[in-house]
């Protein structure tokens, strides 16, 4: 392992600014609270199910706001902050569309299965449903795609650190590794997820206030539009549906069908229903109704979270100005004018707001809700790790017949690899031109396929084992391939955005986010034709051995609702009129 | 499932909610303090004018005190 800096070596020349006594102070009190779980619940850890369940004993709530909250990492922060800054209020897309339904989706639909399955993983329900072959496609996939997703988490918050405090990028990354690395492998998914709940409130204390002052200064909602429109020259920036009739009409290079299906089907529900990180969490619910209505809770608060992400980026663009009085202009990551003459990058604009707006204390406060959202993200990628690890690799083909101590403690040394690793893919990370394109490959590398195949497990008794392994298959490679392509010669896009005759004026406004949502697309369709066909030309998996993994096969339980306020379904009916109204306003 | 339907927060000595409360009350506490210094000592943020710290950190405190006694150990 790479040695440590010495404290004496942490500062850098450019730091934007420096933490009080009550700023360390508050840091401080965080870090030793989480070590402090750690230790604390260790005892109550010692088998299997406590381990990488948290015995399933949570509650609706606790499992609601950690299923949100483990989400909450560096892409959710700083990257949707540069994001809205880059794009607009189109960045809204990721955290309404692009989640709420699939949140809903997940709770009342594929919960029951989930949960009646009595399943420890993702992967291993694939096991149940298509056997090993696809169990093992999605382990090893899903165990790489988290130790990078950690490793991009990592690296934000060593960023962060360094833009604003001017610590060094080592010192930093090493400190968040190391302390996730204690709390998770002492106490595993349960102080996981009560670390989780602890900075979700931390999140919300620290960052609710930024967008609060801003709209004071910017003068409302009604000035700040007049103002962004009058910087950018048009009114694109506010618009979250009316722009997206063409490729050319916004600043994203997206047309609607991407946020719709690419975005609102395809790797929203991807992510949301399949990736075993968030989907772990609700598992730990203590019943049926909990596991239903954990993701309902969890959609209700992501609705709000662009008003502590998406709108300081917006903010940003009117209100942040440099040393001369002047607006300040943001750039791309490794761009030439970050790289060379001294200017902020689009990741960066929620710490400079943070610092516009914060004096000491709340600045500690501010730092501190950043760091507990990248551990956070951490802490969730190395747990649902080492669960895949040590259930759905190690004890599936590795060691199938030890003891459940000895799964435990593979379980937490697996903790401490899975961060190792992650602590190498920070450093890759650094080399990359975008933090936020980058996530997104990985999504739509792995996930959007997986999506595929769960659900048509799921939903239709005719699939196969075999589908169901040669569509996951095939659904990851052709997305991989499709990556590649564009990758070669960026005019390739024109195939996906099945424009082929596109103008090399199109080509270029299409973004590689943009880009990203029809590579989700096309490898869905791709897995879901191959699952289909395949299932077809094999033999059918008898009956008796759906009951309790697919619809029509299986009797849903009754979750224990009386009420209608009870019922999981009564909310997401309640999210999802006021998703409408919102989508409605911001037209 | 054998294992009976409780919430951590009550079957633990410590409730996930009591932590909550110390770590929001403690923070709350010293950007409480902050904010009543700033009254002398005005930062040089933007709005430090409106003491975002005092009110805030009243807030925090109060919010955080609410969790701590209403989850305190040992309570029924």
């Amino acid at each position: 392992m790479p040695v440590v800096p010495i404290p004496a070596a942490m500062f850098l020349a450019t730091q934007l600014t420096h933490l009080a006594p009550v700023d360390v102070a508050i840091l401080v009190l965080y870090f030793a609270m989480v070590i402090f779980i750690g230790f604390y619940v260790k005892g109550s850890t010692n088998t299997s199910e406590q381990f990488f369940l948290a015995g399933r004993e949570m509650s609706a709530w606790i499992a609601g706001l950690s299923f949100v909250s483990a989400n909450l990492g560096s892409l959710e922060l700083m990257g949707w902050a540069g994001a809205a800054y880059q794009y607009g209020i189109l960045a809204t897309h990721w955290y309404w569309i692009g989640a709420i339904p699939a949140m809903l989706f997940l709770g009342i639909v594929m919960m029951p299965f989930y949960y009646i399955s009595k399943t420890h993983s993702v992967p291993g329900y694939l096991q149940l449903r298509f056997g090993e072959g696809a169990r093992a496609v999605s382990a090893v996939s899903f165990a790489f795609m988290t130790v990078l997703m950690s490793g991009v988490n990592m690296y934000s918050m060593a960023l962060v650190m360094k833009v604003v405090l001017g610590w060094d990028i080592n010192f930093s990354i090493w400190v968040g590794a190391v302390t996730v690395a204690i709390y998770v492998m002492l106490g595993g998914l349960r102080s996981a997820i009560i670390n989780e709940v602890l900075q979700f409130v931390l999140i919300w204390a620290g960052a609710a206030l930024i967008p609060i002052l801003g709209l004071i200064e910017a003068g409302g909602w009604t000035n700040l539009k007049s103002q962004i429109a009058v910087r950018m020259g048009s009114t694109d920036y506010m618009h979250m549906w009316s722009t997206l009739g063409s490729f050319n009409g916004n600043p994203m290079g997206v047309h609607w069908t991407g946020i719709v299906f690419g975005l609102g089907f395809v790797i929203s529900f991807g992510y949301w229903t399949t990736d075993f990180l968030v989907v772990q969490r609700v598992l730990s619910a203590n019943n049926l109704r909990a596991a239903r209505l954990a993701p309902v809770i969890g959609s209700a608060f992501k609705m709000f979270v662009p008003f502590f992400v998406i709108l300081p980026g917006l903010l940003a663009l009117v209100l942040l100005k440099d040393s001369s009085g002047h607006l300040m202009q943001l750039y791309p990551d490794g761009s030439d004018m970050v790289l060379h003459h001294g200017m902020h990058s689009f990741n960066e604009v929620l710490p400079l707001m943070m610092i516009r707006y914060l004096g000491p204390g709340l600045l500690g406060l501010g730092i501190t809700a950043l760091v507990a959202g990248f551990m956070s993200g951490m802490a969730g990628n190395v747990s649902a790790f080492s669960t895949v690890w040590t259930y759905d690799l190690y004890g599936a083909y590795i060691n199938k017949k030890a003891t459940d101590s000895h799964y435990v403690s593979m379980g937490r040394w697996s903790t401490i690899v899975g961060m190792a690793i992650s602590v190498g893919t920070a450093y890759l990370v650094m080399n990359a031109a975008s933090i936020m394109d980058y996530v997104q490959e990985l999504f739509s590398f792995f996930i959007a396929p997986l999506f595929a195949t769960v659900i048509l497990g799921m939903l239709w008794k005719r699939a196969s084992k075999a589908g169901g392994f040669w569509g996951l298959l095939s659904g990851t490679a052709a997305s991989v391939a499709m990556w590649a392509m564009v990758y070669h010669d960026k005019a390739n896009i024109r195939f996906m955005i099945l424009q082929p005759h596109a103008s090399v004026d199109t080509i270029m406004r299409v973004q590689a986010m943009a880009a990203n949502l029809y590579r989700a697309a096309w490898s869905w369709l791709i897995c879901a034709v191959v699952t289909i066909v395949v299932s077809y030309c094999t033999k059918a998996t008898p009956e008796a051995q759906l009951t309790g993994l697919v619809y029509g096969s299986t009797i849903i339980p009754d979750d224990g609702s009386t009420k209608i306020y009870q019922k999981p379904v009564f909310w997401a009916v309640v999210v999802a009129t006021v998703l409408f109204a919102l989508n409605l306003w911001l037209w | 499932m054998s294992t009976p339907h409780v919430d951590p927060s009550t079957e633990q000595s410590l409730s996930i909610w009591f932590f909550v409360g110390i770590l929001t009350l403690f923070s709350g506490l010293i950007i409480l303090g902050q904010g009543v210094y700033e009254f002398w000592h005005p930062g040089i943020t933007v709005l430090a004018n409106l003491h975002p710290a005092f009110w805030w950190g009243l807030l925090m405190t109060l919010f955080g005190g609410f969790y701590s006694i209403n989850f305190r150990p040992g309570k029924g």
